[in-house]
């Protein structure tokens, strides 16, 4: 029995020899529109191959889907370059602790011949004196699911695949958006860098065959059938994620390439080798479909830090702090939010923690923006001990309206003097700027409450209330304390309240004048005699 | 030459003698006849006046409620840095300030109060600052009158007496002092004109 495949294999094999390099001149991939891409097609596949070198870039119609393999295979190594601690020397992450290994290792390590996998003792053999880290995986994990947050900006199916240090983008619906699979490309590219990441793209009409590209960052960005046959067919047969025996039983019956074992009859293959290898097949070309969950960002994101040496000025902490920041940045972006406050938890060795909460009367998404007010902040901080990481998180994620509030204010200068009361809320403390609005409480020490500045109740109608007019128009309050009987002083009147509360008052308030000068607010408590200062006349 | 007089009209450049400011400085009336008249109009509007005295609450923020008024009437902020105790916003609504525009900053350091009078003074928003300062340092008030001259707010600098003698580049110094119902109000320095010497100027207290 002859499957398609079979067919297609008389016809002659695509060009093998040219193995994929990585080149300044990007190699184009084959974007023939295919008349109806989802099903084979004996007649189309029996054209002869185009030469694969060389083709017209067209862009899939929309619709098409076009998945992005991202792969970060230094996601560890870059995530302790943020700190900005990094160090020129060799530096080797460990992982299992047991029996340690080299899990990455810096350029200056990797230059000496140190690779991922290796014992520690062989790679301690040939490095001087290098900086020797465990890695964590928890922190890579909590890394990578950051990145999907980010990545979110540019599609709605985000897959993120933990252990590989992989994420999966479809953007097939994106692409006109961001005009085109190139640009996009790009765009990904350079917010991922602007974060401190050096991702590896691979770009296909399959997720399988997208994470295959990415991981030999071949350049090409097939997005049909045939065009994917042809990248894939020059391939070897060990870039495949199979069991190191298949592939030498694959050898043994003289496959090499990809390509050899594409012209192989599917069924075949299954009855010999299993089913895993025609599964495979088909899920690299398309003909087996792979779903793949869709990554749902928190709802409260929060991000981390972990500094390979410890910081212990304030100072140090501005880059990895404005790392964070671009991270918060992006992923407000990706999810159309934007915040109000945030919340900074400086990790400290012991387990101790400083929090640091910064309130700004507008809410924004900027990271400059929040690293100006933030410098403010941390240039007035003493660090209580030295810190080992951070911590950011946002209290309340609020939608983005429109980010051009400014564009539109009804009232002039309103920008400027939110930035105004923000420096100085983000200086002194966020609520070292009040303000007081009256209330309809009778006694004077309860007829005002102190409120945030950008935040102000409509005043109750008619002024102030009879009682509170009885008190008399002292300017300032103090706490309550009692007073000797007063020299002369004149009467302001009787102030009567508080009895439907169980608290009756009832007090006859006077303002007289104490022998340094001051003018007190002073009044006599009907019920007990007693004097009591409530306050200066001012 | 006409250079040189734009230059010395310009309000960051402070000469240590003479009178070196234009003629007329706007001013705000104080809501006492006598006292417009030794001011020659009324508070300075983007100069520094200091408020020099003791003890806090003799009357000498009463003194100004006049001028708290008239600024929140043209929906201006009256900004009140380090106050050493909380306002009564009701008796300021009784006597015509509008709640709304009156903002109390809490700052310890004078540092802190130092920098925040700078920020205030700069915006054009500030109608009024009224600051309590302990320290005795003259030296920082050289950034605040700076900052005033950016704008053209009534820059209160409430100071201790002990400072009286030290020389300060504020525009106005006056000392005050309780005196019966009265308060007596002596300058002490005004820049560009002879000061009003001999008869201090003296404000009723009175408490309605």
């Amino acid at each position: 029995m002859k499957t398609p495949d079979d067919q297609r294999g008389q016809a002659p094999p695509p060009q093998t020899s040219v193995h994929p390099k990585r080149t300044g001149v990007r190699a184009l991939p084959d974007a023939r529109p295919a008349p109806d891409s989802g099903k084979d097609d004996p007649q189309l596949t029996l054209l002869p191959p185009a030469p694969p070198e060389r083709e017209p870039e067209t862009e899939p119609a929309s619709g098409q889907s076009l998945w992005l393999a991202v792969h970060l295979p230094h996601l560890a190594l870059d995530a302790l370059a943020q700190t900005g601690s990094a160090s020129p020397g060799p530096l080797i992450l460990t992982e299992d602790p047991a029996q340690p290994r080299v899990h990455d290792a810096n350029r200056a390590a990797r230059q000496a011949g140190v690779r991922p996998g290796m014992a520690l003792a062989d790679a301690l053999a040939v490095l001087n004196a290098p900086i020797v880290l465990e890695h964590d995986p928890e922190a890579s994990r909590r890394h990578l699911l950051t990145l999907a947050a980010v990545l979110l900006q540019f599609t709605d199916h985000v897959c993120p695949e933990l252990r590989q240090q992989r994420i999966l983008l479809e953007v097939g619906r994106s692409l006109r958006l961001f005009r085109g699979a190139g640009a996009l490309e790009a765009r990904i590219r350079d917010s991922l860098r602007q974060l401190g990441y050096t991702p590896r793209i691979g770009a296909a009409r399959t997720p399988a065959a997208a994470r295959l590209l990415a991981r030999l960052r071949h350049p090409a960005r097939p997005l049909d059938r045939d065009a994917l046959r042809r990248t894939l067919s020059p391939l070897p047969l060990t870039v495949l994620p199979l069991p190191a025996v298949d592939i030498q039983a694959l050898h043994g019956i003289g496959l090499e390439r990809i390509g050899d074992l594409l012209r192989l009859p599917r069924q075949d293959l299954a009855l010999r080798y299993g089913t895993r290898l025609p599964e495979l097949l088909g899920r690299l070309l398309g003909d087996l479909p792979e779903p793949l969950p869709r990554f749902r960002p928190p709802e409260s994101p929060a991000f981390h830090l972990e500094f390979d040496q410890e910081v212990s000025a304030t100072g140090a902490l501005r880059f990895p702090l404005k790392r964070l920041l671009l991270q918060l940045e992006q992923t407000l972006r990706a999810g159309n939010h934007r915040t109000q406050g945030l919340e900074l938890q400086l990790l400290h060795r012991g387990g101790t923690t400083t929090r640091l909460t910064l309130e700004r009367s507008q809410p924004g998404s900027r990271a400059e923006e929040w690293l100006e007010l933030w410098n403010i902040r941390l240039s007035r901080l003493e660090l209580p001990a030295p810190v080992r990481g951070l911590r950011l998180a946002v209290p309340h994620l609020l939608p983005a309206g429109a980010d051009s509030d400014g564009l539109f204010s009804s009232r002039d200068g309103s920008r400027a003097e939110s930035g105004f009361l923000t420096r100085l809320r983000a200086r002194l403390g966020d609520d070292a700027v009040l303000r007081f609005a009256p209330t309809l409480h009778p006694l004077p020490e309860g007829a005002q409450e102190a409120c945030s500045p950008d935040r102000f109740p409509a005043l109750p109608s008619g002024g102030t209330t009879p009682a509170q007019r009885m008190a008399g128009a002292a300017l300032w309050l103090r706490p309550l304390q009692p007073a000797p009987p007063p020299g002369p002083h004149e009467w302001l009147g009787r102030l009567e309240g508080g009895w439907w509360a169980g608290d009756d008052q009832r007090r006859d308030y006077a303002v007289t004048q104490d022998p340094r000068g001051r003018l007190c607010w002073v009044f006599r408590d009907l019920r007990s005699g007693q004097w009591q200062l409530q306050g200066l006349w001012g | 030459m006409s250079a040189l007089e734009e230059l010395l009209a310009h309000p960051g450049l402070w000469r240590g003698r003479g009178a070196g400011l234009p003629a007329a400085v706007p001013t705000r009336p104080s809501g006492f006849a006598q006292l417009d008249r030794a001011l020659r109009g009324g508070w300075p509007r983007g100069q520094l006046t200091e408020l020099i005295g003791a003890p806090f609450g003799s009357g000498e923020t009463r003194m100004l409620v006049p001028v708290l008024a008239a600024c929140t009437r043209e929906r201006r902020r009256v900004m009140l840095v380090a106050p050493p105790a909380t306002p009564w916003i009701p008796g300021w609504r009784q006597l015509g300030v509008d709640p709304e525009q009156v903002f109390v900053i809490r700052a310890a350091s004078e540092d802190d109060i130092i920098w925040s009078c700078e920020q205030i003074l700069r915006h054009p928003e500030t109608g009024v600052l009224l600051a309590w300062l302990q320290g005795s340092r003259s030296a920082p008030l050289r950034r605040l009158r700076l900052a005033a001259g950016a704008g053209d707010a009534c820059a209160f600098l409430y100071r201790p007496p002990a400072v009286a003698p030290q020389p300060s580049p504020a525009h106005l110094r006056i000392r005050w002092q309780a005196d019966g119902d009265r308060l007596r109000l002596e300058v002490i320095k005004f820049t560009g004109g002879p000061i009003p010497a001999g008869q201090p100027v003296v404000i009723p207290r009175d408490v309605r």
